[in-house]
């Protein structure tokens, strides 16, 4: 018997700017409930890759199909500056049709950031954008979830925190794919690919010292 | 409907928020205006001038430094509104191409920045009619201020044309900053009286200024001018529809969903 339809598959995708060839025929396919990492070293094309994935940029060529909604957290946090956090989720609530911001309250409460709730985006640090910027992506409960480098500026309890809900959203059922230029917590992942010379391949780096599993209310810097 | 009027209602607000909270814009209306039309008001000589009222068909002979005044609050108010509408359009493209990714549908986006820019034209223009006010009796100062409103539109405009069309922010405010002296300078009644020339009516400024001149010192009401600015600003919001949408549009192929293992344990 088949198994499910993979919730993201991409055929062959290849894109240049001008004479400079990023993607070289990309493929891949995860299915749903998959935690899975790209890795690449800078200009190797994963964001590239992870803006025709989300719609924003057409590929030369090949093609990428996302089955469900689907969520994008940029590399830069894409935010309002002029306003608050409180308004961004409701900007959000209206533009992916919610009823209600429950999913976001919940999420601003997991990282940790309900007291910016009134503080306008212009204001916050580049850790709390990021957070908000991640919440934007994920506040509709997609299907599919594409995060470019999702902990840069993250301290290491919420470092630690995102992986935690990473990890319900794979028990979910949901797709996650993490892009990176660091191929560290690794073990985390159910599948990790290394973009290099423009196509991705599985890969499997060598073993190396795991420090960041645990309860992050134990961790080093965790608020009590 | 009910949907649709709630994403009009929501775009509106915070485009609205957007600009009421920008600090910049606000304090160039309430300092750059006056300080402007003061500058010409102490240094410009008020000696005769002779200007081709083409709105009239007749040449008047009025005081230069009104007639410069209006000039100058054309300028002001075109720089202002115009670059004020191409920041806000150009810096939050990303965030509206977000928005647009995420299911909001760009005409309401599209049409809140069109709020905004009616009453921050209206509340500069006002201003700027206020302030010449303040120095002179213009003969209808309400045309006056129609006048200016419809030439800040129009830059306005060409403001979210160039911020929705340039990918850097240097070259709009280049664009706008030229556009809006060649075009005072062209049809600046004192170095140019005769606006003699065909081809001076396809300037943006054209119909403001034919208007605010004739509200400055006749009883005329040029109506077809005073559509050139709003024209101007039609011409200019489609092609910056059509630009916002080639900008924002999603280039992935609809896929049938598929229900994720684990959904309905979330019920």
């Amino acid at each position: 018997m088949p198994g499910p339809p993979p919730a993201l598959h991409v055929r062959d995708v290849h894109k240049s700017y001008r004479a400079r060839h990023v993607l070289r025929g990309v493929s891949l396919a995860l299915e749903p409930g998959t935690l899975a990492g790209v890795v690449g070293e800078n200009g190797a094309g994963k964001t590239t890759l992870l803006r025709i994935l989300s719609g924003q940029l057409a590929a030369d060529r090949g093609e990428a199909v996302v089955r469900g909604t689907l969520g994008h957290c940029p590399q830069e946090a894409v935010l309002n500056d002029f306003l608050t956090v409180a308004q961004h989720l409701r900007y959000f609530r209206v533009a992916y049709g919610l009823r209600d911001t429950h999913r976001a309250e919940e999420l601003l409460e997991e990282l940790r950031f309900g007291e910016y709730r009134h503080t306008r985006a212009g204001e916050l640090s580049g850790g709390t954008r990021q957070k908000l910027n991640l919440t934007l992506a994920l506040m509709h409960d997609p299907g599919v979830l594409l995060l470019d480098e999702p902990y840069q500026g993250f301290d290491w309890e919420t470092y630690l925190r995102f992986w935690q809900v990473a990890g319900r959203l794979r028990e979910r059922g949901r797709c996650v794919l993490v892009v990176s230029h660091l191929a560290w917590d690794t073990g985390r992942l159910d599948v990790l690919y290394r973009l290099r010379e423009g196509a991705v391949e599985p890969w499997r780096p060598a073993p190396v010292p795991d420090p960041s599993y645990g309860d992050p209310s134990v961790a080093v810097g965790a608020s009590r | 409907m009910r949907q649709a009027w709630r994403r009009l209602t929501t775009a509106v607000g915070f485009a609205l928020l957007e600009h009421a909270r920008n600090r910049f814009a606000l304090v160039l209306v309430v300092f750059y205006i006056p300080f402007w039309l003061s500058m010409v008001h102490w240094f410009v000589d008020p000696a005769p001038s002779r200007f081709l009222l083409r709105a009239t068909g007749r040449t008047v002979t009025v005081d230069a430094g009104r007639l410069t005044m209006i000039s100058g609050a054309l300028n002001a108010v075109t720089l202002i509104v115009g670059f004020m509408m191409f920041m806000s359009t150009f810096k939050s493209l990303a965030f509206d191409r977000r928005l647009a990714l995420a299911g909001y549908p760009r005409v309401p986006l599209l049409v809140a920045k069109v709020a905004a820019l009616v009453l921050a034209s209206a509340a500069t223009a006002a201003y700027a009619t206020a302030v010449i006010c303040w120095y002179w009796d213009p003969v209808r100062p309400v045309l006056l201020a129609a006048g200016l409103f419809s030439a800040a539109v129009g830059y306005g405009g060409i403001g979210i044309l160039l911020g929705a069309f340039l990918r850097h922010e240097l070259e709009g405010m280049f664009v706008i900053i030229m556009t809006s002296l060649l075009d005072t300078m062209l049809q600046n009644p004192v170095s140019n009286p005769g606006a003699s020339k065909d081809g001076v009516q396809l300037l943006p400024e054209y119909g403001p200024t034919q208007v605010s001149v004739a509200a400055g010192f006749s009883g005329a009401v040029p109506y077809g001018h005073l559509l050139l600015g709003p024209l101007w600003f039609a011409v200019m919001w489609l092609a910056a529809t059509a630009a916002f949408g080639l900008r924002t549009r999603s280039h992935l192929p609809k896929a049938p969903p598929v229900p994720a293992p684990g959904r309905a344990d979330l019920a």
